[in-house]
């Protein structure tokens, strides 16, 4: 108890306060970019927080999680785009009250009921912390293998838009995270005798690829969505008494998010629709919602934000992510050498605590911040993005290179860069994927060291009996599911793109059953299987495009919905977000010859300009303060910048890429 | 005779002082690459000395903590390999794993270890213990002996885990058998669970999360690997001081003492896990005179009063090791002899694991 108010002084101090708001203030504005969340704005802030004290970086990397599904309401409400995969619900009462003119009263109800539900998710984790102790006793090699199984089938299952590619997505996470060094023996694996690949792929690399390049291509594609400004806009008072009107569908919506955020794995994608549907089932007049019910706002928006508090739960004591920004907060509690486990609850106690009241805090003065200057950060919905991507590209470029200081990092970012825009295009789900590849090394041990412990009898386990009872009712529960068909297949373009694309990925677990071969059967044993099943995977989806397009009979058997809906993505666009995807391939070359400071320079004028010819003020303006902070950076980091080609004809200064001392 | 030797050594001192005055720091920028990350170990230890080593550098210069990490130390270590000038103005963060790539001959090495120019040297200390239900008493490990599965934590046979395969081979564990994939910590947390049956740590953590278990009744000693004078005598760490040495426990079991080739194992273990966990180098090639300056400030240092202050908080409890003794161990360290790697590479085989010193 003394360490919990120690943890709370500890908060006050200047500093950690300053990190704190830093960090929460990055996090509002990730949130309001759309698409952007709390994973790409923490894959940014990672390469930094290693040089900080343990406490500081959590500090901040709490603060930077925490707003981001409060100020994702912005979007949400402006502009009718999800600000977070968090408000997609949101979005369904939201913009239609906007469009009424009730977009203030909207905004703080929102506010309001985030506020309530995150501090509650607090609680509720601060309470979790006492019981921890028996659980992670209670929880064995064996139990924890069956608790990674469950999050690795949730989140493959819920979400991705077909079942079946969901999973396969999980797989083929699994087999990525298997290249770098075969945990029990030692043998390199897929690594073609490179240094870069013995480690594996750097987190931050799958992070920012998959999740920050295609939301920011797929912006610039769908460029000039007019967003409302809240000029002259009353009603704040409103909403906040329509929350308290509305208090115990904020507690049940609160629990809600916590106990979906508490199971691993599932994480933000779906708290909030499960939310909107319990609020929809509970209510006696439905006929309001989607044209602009209140309460529509509340719920999920609650439990977006409560979800925070119980998805710390298994990554703070299992290390088990609890959703896919958990992936990045446990990459980060690795550089600053925090081992989740027993030390969060015992040793390392008074950090747990910091991260609870840095939630609960972050929560307030992000609402807070929202409210007091909505008008203000509304506006940022106005910036023209061709002005903001480029100068993310720069800053995802700069977060790359500083984790590793290594040039194969950036074609590794373009790499999944370009896996993340045809996932998200063509319906493969790519938290399943960065999951999966979290927590392949771990599956890999844990199976072992079960094997080792216990053999099979960790099966007939009390807790483990419980967690296979839970992983069937799930499988049960999705394959009853109905599966209810977004869109038909018929509308969807590019069929026999995306029939190729199955193809492109079965390179992958083909080409690793075939390098690692004639490894140690206990260096192979895993990935080869995992590339077996993926393959089996992939020929089924294969063949139900193929019969989809065919429209053979066999498959319009309901048995078959859940393979068959969604099988096909509409893919409006692609070619599209696929040359601006090539503008960041020249961004790399102009790396090559001039390094990076300069190539950015170069980058931000160019790609602005083409936009918008008139616009150079703008753009020299923004290049100019870019250079300048890296030139700061540079000597507060030590930190040398990828040099180019020019380095070699002309002297430079040493940031720039030139010679050390 | 003792203040002979005093005066012998307060005169050399004065001398390479005179001598030393000669290089100057003053403006320069050195640079100190660690290839680990930020916030590791390595980086923590280097972090610590920095601001001393300015101080005490003739010309105060400014030291940039330079961090390269990836493949496994190794990625930093050869650029510093590559990249480093000769005149003092580059050091190496070096640490047992750094030491272990040389040492099991990794094929991806690059850099030439066992010809660095050390200044100082940070030891450090591995306790064992186990349930106090598997020993009859502390640092007894008969019981252990007659079981027929003991299992422990092993990070990666290319560690420095390595070592413990070959700690227990030696101590009869007929049942020992590795769980590969646990750090320390991870390998604790299964250990206290009734998962794994011995368990280790450095000193650091064995005051911070073993003692209180120990003082409760659940846990006791076993023994601990002991610290390595400069004789080659091994004295009991002061943290446990009844615990007994790794040596000790190897006669106690065998029935004779630790010799000939297993005594030169132990010395190379000892070297790279104990005696060098963690030190400051210098290139390949450093003239004489800078070395010696570099000696000579990290001898003030340890006399620092804010150093001795805070060092055993930042650093353990173990002094440092200065000067010309330092460049024997990493030596040792870094070059094991043939008798060395084919004793690791039988005990390997025998665990069934594939890897192999070369």
């Amino acid at each position: 108890m003394d360490q919990l108010f120690a943890a709370l002084f500890q908060l006050f101090e200047l500093n950690h306060l300053a990190f704190l708001f830093a960090g929460t203030m990055l996090g509002l504005v990730v949130g309001i970019l759309p698409g952007m969340g709390g994973t790409s704005g923490l894959a940014l802030v990672l390469p930094f927080v290693f040089t900080m004290e343990p406490s500081y970086a959590l500090a901040m990397m709490i603060g930077v999680l925490a707003p981001t599904t409060t100020s994702d309401t912005f979007p949400a409400v402006l502009m009718g785009v999800p600000g977070t995969s968090g408000s997609q619900a949101t979005v369904m009462d939201g913009f239609p009250l906007s469009k009424k003119g009730m977009a203030a009263r909207a905004l703080s109800a929102a506010f309001s009921a985030s506020l309530l539900g995150g501090i509650f998710g607090a609680f509720i984790l601060s309470v979790s912390i006492y019981y921890a102790i028996p659980i992670i006793m209670a929880f064995g090699f064996g139990e924890q293998f069956l608790l990674v199984v469950l999050a690795l089938l949730m989140v493959g299952a819920l979400t991705g838009d077909n079942f079946i590619k969901g999973l396969t997505s999980c797989f083929l996470g699994l087999i990525i995270g298997t290249i770098g060094t075969a945990p029990i023996t030692g043998d390199p694996r897929y690594t073609f005798d490179t240094l870069y690949l013995i480690e594996g792929v750097p987190l931050v690399v799958v992070g920012l690829g998959l999740f920050a390049i295609p939301e920011i291509v797929g912006l610039l594609n769908s460029q000039g969505s007019i967003a409302k400004t809240l000029k002259n806009e009353k009603g704040w008072a409103t909403g906040v008494k329509d929350v308290f009107k509305n208090w115990f569908l904020v507690l049940r919506c609160s629990t809600l998010g916590c106990l979906v955020g508490a199971l691993p794995g599932l994480g933000g994608t779906v708290v909030d629709w499960i939310a909107y549907s319990h609020l929809k089932q509970t209510t006696k007049d439905t006929s309001q919602f989607g044209k602009g019910d209140i309460r529509g706002v509340i719920a999920p928006e609650a439990a977006n934000n409560a979800k925070e508090g119980g998805a710390l739960i298994p990554t703070l004591i299992f290390g088990i992510p609890g959703s896919g920004n958990k992936v990045l907060l446990l990459g980060g509690f690795v550089l600053i050498g925090i081992e989740p486990g027993l030390d969060m609850v015992t040793t390392n106690l008074d950090l747990t605590y910091l991260m609870i009241w840095s939630l609960a805090l972050a929560n307030i003065l992000g609402a807070g911040i929202c409210v007091a200057f909505a008008p203000h950060i509304s506006k940022f919905t106005l910036v023209p993005y061709y002005i903001l991507a480029p100068v993310m590209v720069c800053l995802i470029f700069f977060a790359t290179f500083n984790i590793n200081r290594d040039w194969y990092d950036f074609i590794g970012l373009l790499g999944f860069g370009l896996i993340g825009i045809t996932f998200k295009n063509f319906g493969w789900s790519r938290p399943a994927l960065l999951i999966g590849f979290f927590l392949s090394t771990k599956v890999e041990l844990l199976s072992y060291q079960t094997h080792a412990v216990y053999g099979l009898s960790f099966l007939f386990r009390p807790v483990s009996i419980v967690l296979m009872i839970l992983c069937l009712l799930t499988i049960l529960l999705l394959l009853r599911q109905r599966f209810e068909s977004n869109y038909s297949a018929d509308l969807a373009a590019n069929k026999s793109g995306q029939i190729f694309y199955v193809l492109v990925l079965m390179c992958l677990p083909l080409s690793m059953i075939w390098v690692t071969s004639n490894l140690d059967y206990r260096a192979n044993l895993f990935p080869i299987s995992l590339s077996i099943i993926a393959v089996i995977l992939l020929n089924f989806i294969l063949c139900v495009k193929i019969a989809d397009l065919r429209q053979l009979k066999l498959l319009q058997h309901p048995i078959m919905n859940f393979a068959r809906s969604n099988i096909f993505e509409i893919t409006t666009g692609f070619n599209k977000q696929f040359h601006y995807f090539v503008s960041f391939v020249g961004f790399l070359f102009l790396n090559f010859i001039f390094g990076f400071p300069i190539a950015s320079a170069l980058f931000i004028n160019l790609f602005i300009l083409f936009h918008d010819r008139k616009a150079y003020r703008v753009s020299l303006s923004i290049s100019a303060i870019l250079l300048l902070i890296l030139w700061m950076l540079s000597s507060l980091l030590t930190l040398q910048f990828p040099n180019g080609a020019i380095g070699f004809l002309i002297e430079l200064p040493w940031w720039l890429g030139g010679e050390l001392n | 005779m003792r203040k002979f030797l005093t005066l012998f050594v307060v005169s050399f001192f004065s001398l390479t002082s005179i001598v030393s005055a000669e290089v100057d720091f003053t403006g320069k920028t050195i640079t100190w690459v660690v290839p680990f990350k930020e916030g590791g170990g390595t980086s923590r230890f280097a972090r610590f000395i920095q601001p001393f080593l300015t101080k005490y550098l003739p010309g105060n210069p400014d030291i940039q903590v330079m961090h390269i990490p990836g493949g496994g130390a190794i990625k930093g270590s050869n650029y510093f390999q590559e990249n480093a000038k000769a005149d003092g103005t580059f050091l190496f963060g070096c640490s047992t794993s750094v030491i272990v790539n040389v040492a099991t001959g990794n094929p991806l090495v690059k850099y030439n270890l066992s010809e660095y120019r050390p200044v100082l040297l940070l030891p450090q200390n591995t306790h064992w213990f186990t349930r106090s239900d598997l020993a009859t008493e502390p640092h007894d490990l008969s019981k252990l002996i007659e079981r027929d599965l003991v299992l422990y934590a092993l990070k990666t046979p290319a560690s420095a885990d390595l070592f413990h395969i070959w700690v227990f081979d030696k101590l009869g564990l007929k049942g020992a058998k590795p769980i590969p994939g646990l750090s320390s910590s991870g390998g604790y947390q299964a250990f206290l669970r009734g998962e794994i049956h011995i368990s280790s740590h450095g000193a650091a953590n064995y005051v911070k999360k073993v003692k209180p278990e120990i003082e409760q009744g659940k846990v006791v000693d076993l023994m601990t690997l002991g610290i390595i004078g400069a004789d080659g005598s091994v004295s009991r760490n002061p943290l446990a001081p009844d615990a007994p040495t790794f040596p000790e426990m190897y006669e106690k079991i065998n029935g004779k003492k630790l010799e000939g080739d297993d005594l030169e194992a132990f010395y190379s273990i000892g070297a790279a896990w104990s005696q060098a966990s963690k030190s400051m180098l210098l290139p390949e090639n450093t003239p004489d005179e800078i070395v010696d300056v570099f000696r000579e400030a990290a001898r003030k240092m340890v006399n620092d009063p804010e150093f001795k202050e805070k060092a055993s908080k930042a650093l353990g409890p173990f002094p440092l090791i200065i000067g010309e003794e330092a460049g024997e161990i990493v030596k040792k360290a870094a070059i094991f002899s043939d008798t060395t790697k084919d004793q690791l590479n039988a005990v390997l085989k025998k665990n069934r694991f594939t890897y192999q010193v070369q």
